[in-house]
């Protein structure tokens, strides 16, 4: 549809980005232990991300968002397989660090990383909230409040529908209906992310 | 190919599309959801060596339910990489497809059969390089996704084809993410228990095949 010329810059990127993918298979034929290379494999995903990447337009971040959750969902199922393979599933809870650092400093690391992420609202924020919710929450005993941030979700995908609701019926509207959603799917992602990895082996 | 369409469903340039050849495949698909929906799996039976005796194993419950879902899910991913007619929802579906397989075939809690998959994991995570690697390429170089636009453009006399080696890396990855069966194979998983629910993993992987092979001749 569209034809324009790429810029020498996207060939050479392409190029470097190629050399990368190459260096990295080579380094998987060579790996023979299991788990280094699920992890030799992970960075190869960087790498073809990187050729997502070297678009540098609006569609490029539409890509690399699905691109990075589906390597995040497969990264996180062929892990689970190779616990059950070499038979590691825990059954019981972990035990937990008990040092003072742990206690005083994930608070106030918290507490700025999820003010910078309400700031920012959308899916970044989300992100930078939710990155300081689950420092919060392992640095602390997991009988936390889950019940809140669970109804936090709830009222974040009403929003999200009335926005979507605005958009389809109010179209002159649609600044309000952007800042509800953004703020909706802030509250939405913070929520779903800091509930990863919190969750696991409590309840 | 583009002769024959049947139905078209626009969503601005990304057209969902079926042609004569894609109807087949769509049908092949939705038959073998219902199969998996209604079909109950099989209790396969061991004979005691050297005696006539023999038995048959029981399938748990939450096995056979994982493996149900997981099956349905792998063939509505299979329709919708059947019908979509965007590039990138194509890659999305087949990688789809392929966390499904191992879904399907990790269910089993068997050592070879966990080695098997296990390996084919490892296989399909590679092969979201080049299959989301080619996307990019076409993305890249024509300025759209939409396999319509796609084929009109080319035969337009603009002259903006989609670059050779984005076609290779689309069917590599697209080969990655099919490789299934081979490592069932491996693993003997056809003997397992609930063994129908693993058909899906052939039709899925055979219509991805098939589905490549149109996009390529497309474009």
């Amino acid at each position: 549809m569209i034809a324009f010329e790429m810029p020498l810059v996207y060939q050479i990127g392409i190029a470097v980005a190629f050399i990368a993918i190459i260096i990295a298979f080579s380094a998987i034929l060579r790996e023979k232990d299991d788990i280094h290379k699920l992890i030799i494999i992970d960075l190869i995903e960087i790498t073809g991300l990187v050729v997502v990447a070297l678009i540098a337009t609006d569609l490029a971040e539409a890509l690399i968002l699905p691109g990075l959750v589906v390597g995040v969902a497969e990264i996180m199922a062929v892990s689970e397989l190779w616990l059950a393979k070499e038979k590691l599933q825990q059954k019981h809870s972990a035990k937990k660090f008990d040092i003072e650092v742990m206690k005083t400093a994930p608070p106030i690391i918290g507490l700025l990383l999820a003010a910078y992420g309400i700031f920012l609202t959308g899916f970044s924020g989300g992100l930078i909230a939710a990155l300081g919710l689950m420092i919060f929450f392992l640095g602390k005993n997991m009988g936390e409040h889950f019940a809140k941030i669970e109804n936090a979700a709830g009222y974040a995908w009403a929003l999200w529908v009335i926005a979507f609701f605005i958009f389809m019926l109010f179209p002159s509207q649609w600044f309000l209906a952007i800042m509800l959603a953004a703020v909706g799917i802030m509250l939405k992602v913070m929520a779903k992310m800091s509930l990863v990895g919190t969750m696991r082996g409590g309840e | 190919m583009f002769e024959q369409i049947l139905i078209r469903m626009p969503f601005g340039d990304i057209v969902h599309y079926l042609s004569g050849y894609t109807v087949v495949l769509f049908a092949f698909a939705a038959m073998f959801v219902i199969l998996a929906v209604i079909s109950l799996p099989e209790k396969p039976v061991d004979i005691v060596f050297g005696t006539d005796g023999y038995y048959t194993k029981e399938v748990p419950v939450d096995l056979m339910k994982f493996q149900r879902f997981m099956a349905i899910a792998c063939g509505i991913a299979t329709i919708g990489a059947i019908t979509t007619g965007d590039i990138f929802n194509f890659t999305l579906f087949a990688a789809f497809i392929g966390v499904l397989n191992i879904g399907i075939v990790a269910a089993v809690k068997n050592k070879q059969v966990l080695d098997a998959a296990f390996s084919y994991g490892l296989v399909v995570m590679m092969a979201t390089v080049p299959l989301f690697a080619g996307a990019a390429i076409i993305a890249a170089t024509c300025g759209t996704l939409s396999i319509w636009e796609l084929a009109t453009a080319a035969e337009a006399t603009a002259g903006i084809s989609v670059p050779i080696v984005a076609k290779l890396l689309l069917l590599v990855g697209v080969l990655g993410e099919g490789m299934a069966p081979f490592y069932i194979g491996k693993a003997e998983i056809t003997r397992a228990p609930g063994a129908p629910y693993i058909l899906m993993i052939h039709v899925s992987s055979l219509l991805l095949f098939l589905r490549v092979v149109e996009i390529l001749l497309t474009v």
